[in-house]
């Protein structure tokens, strides 16, 4: 592996509003994965949408006025 | 040749053989101690071995062990604390079950995340099973188009065994989907959850 890509996650106020975003993202076909809230986030116990660094404005232009999220957060690996 | 010490704990459960023995082979260079269950034989033998004695045991009839503690010349006696382990954990496989395709009865839709996010975030742990075993509608995280079968690859990639019930796989019709792991049979899954050091089930 030539290096591992940049992740972001972004966050929800509450899993539901996860689950609307991920069936967008899923009928969009756009790649993602639901993981847990990373703990150096928050040690609530939380889920949220990770996805690659590249694909984070076709992701803001799919859910925008669609499912309300917190923030975007940038992981470091 | 010095006396022996004979401790007879049997009929005793931890920590009372250990402490026995403790006091025994802190006032005498050779102790046997009589013991008639596995935890107490576990737990006498490890104490023995930290306190640097020359262990050895031998099994009599009627499920009594004896073990007889040595202590080697010019050894000094550490003061070890008193432990009481139900069995060794080294003593078989870390062992995770899936038996269905969510973790925890209550809510389907929240027990689906819950799966993905447990295995998503087992496949992070440093310390990782031995083997994981798959029943039921737990095969469903293995086939192909499973949200959690990238997950399954990075644990089977970092050496877990997975085995994958094949008479499940036949029962959902998914057999030709599987995307990772091995089919595998009741006789191998009763085999390694009985022989299980530790056994995990979402």
């Amino acid at each position: 592996m030539n290096g591992s890509p940049t992740h972001y996650v972004m966050l929800f106020k509450a899993v539901s509003y996860a689950l609307k975003a991920e069936k967008i993202l899923k009928s969009e076909a756009i790649p993602h994965k639901l993981i847990p809230v990373p703990k150096q986030i928050s040690s609530d116990c939380g889920i949220c949408l990770r996805f690659e660094s590249n694909l984070r404005s076709s992701i803001e232009r799919s859910i925008f006025d669609k499912v309300e999220f917190e923030e975007i957060q940038q992981l470091s690996n | 040749m010095s006396e022996m010490k004979i401790v007879n704990a049997t009929g005793l459960a931890c920590p009372h053989p250990v402490v026995l023995a403790k006091e025994a082979i802190e006032k005498n260079e050779k102790v046997k101690v009589i013991v008639d269950n596995e935890t107490a034989l576990e737990n006498v033998t490890r104490m023995g071995t930290k306190m640097g004695c020359d262990v050895s045991k031998e099994a009599r009839a009627g499920g009594v062990f004896e073990i007889t503690l040595t202590r080697k010349p010019g050894a000094t006696m550490p003061d070890v604390p008193v432990s009481c382990v139900a069995s060794s954990p080294s003593a078989g496989p870390f062992v995770v079950v899936c038996s269905e395709d969510k973790m925890g009865r209550g809510n389907d839709e929240l027990g689906a995340v819950l799966i993905r996010a447990f295995l998503h975030t087992l496949a992070e742990q440093a310390e990782k099973p031995d083997v994981m075993i798959f029943y039921n509608t737990g095969v469903k995280l293995t086939v192909q188009g499973a949200e959690t079968l990238d997950d399954l690859k990075t644990l089977a990639a970092a050496g877990v065994e997975i085995l994958v019930c094949g008479t499940c796989l036949n029962y959902f019709e998914v057999k030709d989907k599987l995307g990772v792991g091995v089919v595998s049979n009741m006789y191998d899954i009763v085999e390694t959850l009985s022989r299980a050091g530790r056994l995990l089930s979402p």
